[in-house]
This record gives C-alpha cells, sequence and structure tokens, in this order.
C-alpha cells in the first residue's frame, strides 16, 4: 500500500495510472490531510526544479576539441591515409601490368607457321646479381617493421575494443 | 552562440568530418554533464576531468550510437558509468560511495552567492542540501528535474529498472528534504 505522499508524487509527476489519477484528484478535493500534503509537495517540486546547473570553466569546450585533436593526431597511419592515395597505387599497378602485358602480347610473332608457335620460348632474366647481400638485409628490414607494425595495430585495437566495451555496456544496462 | 541544428543533425556532420559540429554539441551539453559530474567529484577540477573523458569517449565511439535513443540519454549514460569508475577507483582504499557519512562533497556554491545568510535565496538552500546527498540519490533528482529524462530514460542511464528509479526517486526527495529542513533549521538557530 502507497503511502499519502507517494501517491502524491506519483499524482505530480503524472506516472499514476488514469484511474488512480482521478481518486487521487478527488482525495485532495475532499480530504483535507491530502489537500495540505499536496499544496506542500508542489511547493517542493517547484524549488527542485529550479535547481540550477554548474558551470564549467570558460574553455571547457576548447580544451575538449583540443584534447580530441591530439587524440587525433596520435591515432595509427592506417586511419589517417587518403583513400586517393590507395587508389593510386592500384592503379599504377594495374597500368604496369597492361603495359607488361602489351609489350609481351605485340612482340608475339603472329605470322610464325603453327609449328614454330608451339615452340615459344621464354627467356627468363638472370636476378642473380639483384639478390646481392644487401638488398636481402633490406628485405628482412622490411619485414620485421611489418611484424612490429602488425603487433602494433594488435595491440591497439585489443586496447580500443577494451575501451568501446566498457562505453557500451554502461550504454546498455 | 549556439547552433540551431539538432543533436542528430550535428552528429552526422561530425561523422561527415566536421569538427566543429561536435564543438557545438558540447556547447550545448556542457553545463548538464558538468553538473552531473560534481554530483560524484570532490573538487570542480575532478569534475571537469571527468566531463572532458566523457566528451571525448562519446565523440570515439560516436559511430556506434544507434538513434533509437536520444543522444543526451546515451551522453549521460557514458557520464554515470565514468564518474562511478572514477569514484570507486579513487576511494578503493578508503571508504564506501553508499555510505553517506563517509562521502563528503565540496560545498558548490553557484557564483553570485555570498555568505551573508540575508542573501541566500531557497535555490541555495536546495544547491546545498542536494551536494550532501548520495551521488545516485543527488543522480536521480538531477536527470529527473534539470536533465529532462524519463523514468525510463534514468532507468536505461543508470542501468537499472524502471521501477526501481520510481521508488529511488521518491527516497532521494524524502532526503533532500529532511536535509533542507535540517539545514534551514540550522540557518534560522544561527541567526538567532
Amino acid at each position: 500500500m502507497n503511502s499519502i505522499e507517494e501517491k502524491l508524487w506519483n499524482y505530480i509527476d503524472g506516472t499514476a495510472s488514469p484511474e488512480e489519477q482521478h481518486a487521487i484528484s478527488l482525495l485532495i478535493e475532499q480530504d483535507e490531510a491530502y489537500r495540505k500534503k499536496y499544496r506542500e509537495l508542489l511547493a517542493l517540486n517547484a524549488e527542485f526544479t529550479a535547481i540550477e546547473l554548474d558551470e564549467p570553466p570558460m574553455a571547457f569546450t576548447y580544451n575538449v576539441m583540443e584534447a580530441i585533436r591530439n587524440e587525433h593526431a596520435q591515432a595509427p597511419l592506417k586511419a589517417r591515409v587518403n583513400l586517393n592515395i590507395i587508389k593510386g597505387i592500384g592503379l599504377f599497378f594495374v597500368l604496369t601490368i597492361s603495359a607488361i602485358l602489351i609489350f609481351a602480347l605485340a612482340s608475339v610473332n603472329w605470322s610464325a607457321s603453327a609449328d614454330t608457335a608451339t615452340q615459344v620460348k621464354f627467356t627468363m632474366p638472370n636476378m642473380s646479381h639483384y639478390l646481392t647481400s644487401p638488398l636481402m638485409q633490406g628485405f628482412w628490414f622490411l619485414d620485421i617493421v611489418l611484424a612490429l607494425y602488425t603487433f602494433d595495430t594488435y595491440l591497439r585495437k585489443k586496447s580500443n575494443t577494451k575501451m568501446d566495451t566498457s562505453v557500451h555496456s554502461g550504454g546498455q544496462n | 552562440m549556439q547552433s540551431k541544428l539538432s543533436d542528430i543533425e550535428l552528429i552526422e556532420q561530425t561523422l561527415a568530418g566536421d569538427q566543429s559540429a561536435y564543438a557545438d554539441l558540447v556547447k550545448r551539453h556542457q553545463r548538464f554533464v558538468f553538473t552531473l559530474a560534481m554530483r560524484f567529484a570532490k573538487s570542480r577540477e575532478d569534475a571537469e576531468e571527468i566531463a572532458q573523458d566523457c566528451f571525448i569517449k562519446a565523440y570515439k565511439s560516436l559511430d556506434s550510437f544507434q538513434r533509437q535513443a536520444k543522444f543526451s540519454t546515451w551522453l549521460y549514460t557514458i557520464v554515470y558509468t565514468t564518474a562511478m569508475t572514477t569514484l570507486r577507483k579513487k576511494r578503493v582504499a578508503t571508504d564506501s560511495i553508499d555510505d553517506e557519512d563517509t562521502f563528503v562533497q565540496i560545498e558548490n556554491k553557484p557564483s553570485g552567492y555570498e555568505d551573508n545568510a540575508e542573501n541566500k535565496s531557497r535555490t541555495f538552500y536546495v544547491d546545498q542540501a542536494i551536494n550532501q546527498l548520495l551521488p545516485d540519490d543527488a543522480t536521480i533528482i538531477t536527470l529527473f528535474y534539470k536533465g529532462e529524462q524519463s523514468l525510463e530514460e534514468i532507468a536505461q542511464t543508470m542501468g537499472i529498472e524502471a521501477n526501481t528509479v520510481k521508488v529511488k526517486l521518491f527516497r532521494a526527495r524524502q532526503r533532500l528534504k529532511e536535509k533542507l529542513e535540517r539545514n534551514l533549521k540550522h540557518e534560522v538557530n544561527e541567526l538567532i
């Protein structure tokens, strides 16, 4: 059973059912104790509504945006790479492959007889002088850098997921 | 001057890369977020840190905001979670946040108030009484009266049932009333 005060707060907040609202309004009209309490709570409600909000420091918005800009600057390179650069690299490879294909097709002797056409000879370029020691060292260095970058990305993703989970779990509760 | 665009429009602009739109969102909600943070913090500096942290978290997770709820409800959820976590971290070795006797909050005087009893308005005493409440009680009162939040939205923010919020709100109002009466009585005694 609700107390008078609880009933009246529900009436003031509008959280009671229509039937309850009607019954309480009748009680306020007819019962002096209800009427007195209702006036008291109504005055309190007005006072609570007049609570003042605190004023943050003047530079608050600036500080927030500055912190966001700093965080943004620390974002991994992957997040800041322009999409046009990736498209440009893709275009470069497509053009190179097309050029090689065109050159290869252009160099084929189409007028040769059927017998000779089956005996196409490919001359492989000699790669041994490219695989020198400094080149291999460079290759290994690049591999290590890529491995470290991948590990860094993994750790960042793990830390971001952890933070997002804490934010979202708060949102869903 | 604040933007006339809605929260959702500002969010869309922010997600499209316009940081000034997010600055407008911060300006719009900063007073309430800061006030909520003050309900948990022991100083204005701590409250500022909490509020700033909340806006940064909200910015980072903005793309995950589903527009089924109000932006303010989503933001207040972040504030509540962040403030509770901060409070727990700071008090873990000392005392309990559920113990009213150990919760000593700063006296948060709005600017323009003077200590002269004659100049103190009724609003001052209400603010003073709110600052003496436990964080949960003060948060419910603030969300209900100043945050334009329904019982369901407060429930979502605090991670409890709407019926529990109703009961907690009733109790918080009773405690606030008691504190207010006690403070006024004390003030009258001092004047006599």
